[in-house]
């Protein structure tokens, strides 16, 4: 603002009008953009212990299906999902839980015991036993869970 | 930047759109007479308000009370918007009530401005309409029964009455069906009703000018 000319009075009311507007919009507008924005930034922050069941269960070199049911909120609404965990152990000590959701469109993998290779059906995408790729369209391995062994009890770290 | 405006008034003439809105000649009159705009702010906060709250709400009796809950507790700025448009309208009610003292007890109803009168009075209760549609979209138990008692008190009109009462219903009882037209009421129908109301008004406003403080003498 040049400080050699006066400020009129209607120039002063004037600019103090489009401040107060502006003020007013932006009290509307940072609000009315969090409100919409808000829920995509939320995160599936549940990180909780799911129990899978007994770690007898699985045998030394074969990754066993394990099915869980667990809740998951969506907005106001609460659905029961079923999660299905690979867990895979060569020692009976150190275990590898994996997911059964192919990593290519989220088709579900099965364990081929014969040929010792996960395969997914859609597209013909093949997995190790430890979930990477050996052929086919899916882009990374099979997705990890961090295991917990307690009393023999496996759990899975995540929702 | 000038010469962007100079470019679009060339077109639009739109300065000349402006100074008749916002420059016009009016005579002196006190702070009684801000009351119509005052009105027509709150109305503008109610439709903001009123839009983003569609973004998450749901009228049906199985989401419209968890919907609600979800706004106000969990959505960023949500107890804001819900409380915004809560009270918003209580005071657009309030408003539009002074105004309307002010323009009775003003003689601003009289010729040439009987329309500008007409429609304020129809957007009067247009607004009533919104306050009672509205009121029952929380679907918590308040809401529940104030609209029972609401459209029961249509029902008691004299031969008319039980088709109202099931009109307004969409049916004998208060139901899913209920919620969903008061909500189409409430966001499609009053809404378009209003602006209508609100652009004749307006124009009637503008193109009358406002009247001044009644003297002594007349």
């Amino acid at each position: 603002m040049d400080e050699e000319k006066q400020v009129s009075r209607r120039g002063f009311l004037s600019r103090t009008i489009w401040a107060i507007g502006g003020l007013i919009t932006a009290g509307f507008g940072i609000p009315a953009i969090a409100y919409i924005i808000g829920p995509a930034l939320q995160r599936d922050a549940a990180q909780n212990l799911i129990r899978l069941g007994a770690a007898s269960k699985v045998e030394l070199g074969i990754p066993t299906l394990f099915k869980v049911t667990v809740q998951r909120k969506t907005g106001w609404i609460v659905n029961e999902e079923e999660l299905s965990i690979y867990v895979r152990t060569d020692d009976g000590r150190n275990f590898t839980a994996m997911s059964n959701v192919c990593t290519h469109l989220g088709c579900r993998v099965r364990w081929v015991a014969d040929r010792k290779e996960f395969f997914c059906p859609c597209h013909n995408g093949v997995f190790d036993k430890d979930g990477n790729v050996i052929s086919g369209p899916p882009p990374r391995p099979l997705n990890r869970y961090e295991v917990k062994v307690e009393n023999g009890q496996l759990s899975i770290v995540g929702g | 930047m000038t010469r962007v405006a100079n470019w679009l008034d060339e077109r639009l003439a739109w300065r000349r759109v402006w100074e008749a809105i916002f420059l016009r000649r009016v005579p002196k009159v006190n702070w009684f007479y801000t009351l119509g705009s005052a009105t027509l702010f709150v109305a503008l906060n109610q439709i903001v308000t009123g839009i983003l709250l569609t973004i998450y709400y749901v009228p049906t009796p199985d989401h419209a009370y968890d919907s609600v809950q979800y706004i106000t507790t969990e959505v960023p700025a949500g107890w804001l918007i819900r409380g915004l448009h809560h009270w918003g309208a209580s005071a657009l009610i309030v408003l539009v009530v002074l105004h309307m003292l002010r323009v009775i007890l003003g003689g601003a109803y009289k010729y040439p401005r009987e329309i500008t009168w007409m429609t304020g009075v129809v957007l009067l209760i247009v607004s009533l309409g919104f306050g009672f549609t509205g009121y029952l979209l929380p679907w918590d138990q308040k809401a529940y029964w104030a609209t029972t008692v609401g459209t029961r008190i249509a029902g008691t009109a004299p031969v008319i009455g039980d088709s109202m009462l099931r009109i307004l219903r969409g049916g004998e009882d208060l139901t899913a069906v209920t919620l969903a037209r008061f909500f189409g009421v409430h966001v499609w129908i009053l809404p378009v009703a209003l602006l209508t109301l609100i652009g004749i008004h307006l124009y009637l406003v503008i193109r009358i000018g406002i009247s001044a403080v009644p003297k002594r003498k007349e």
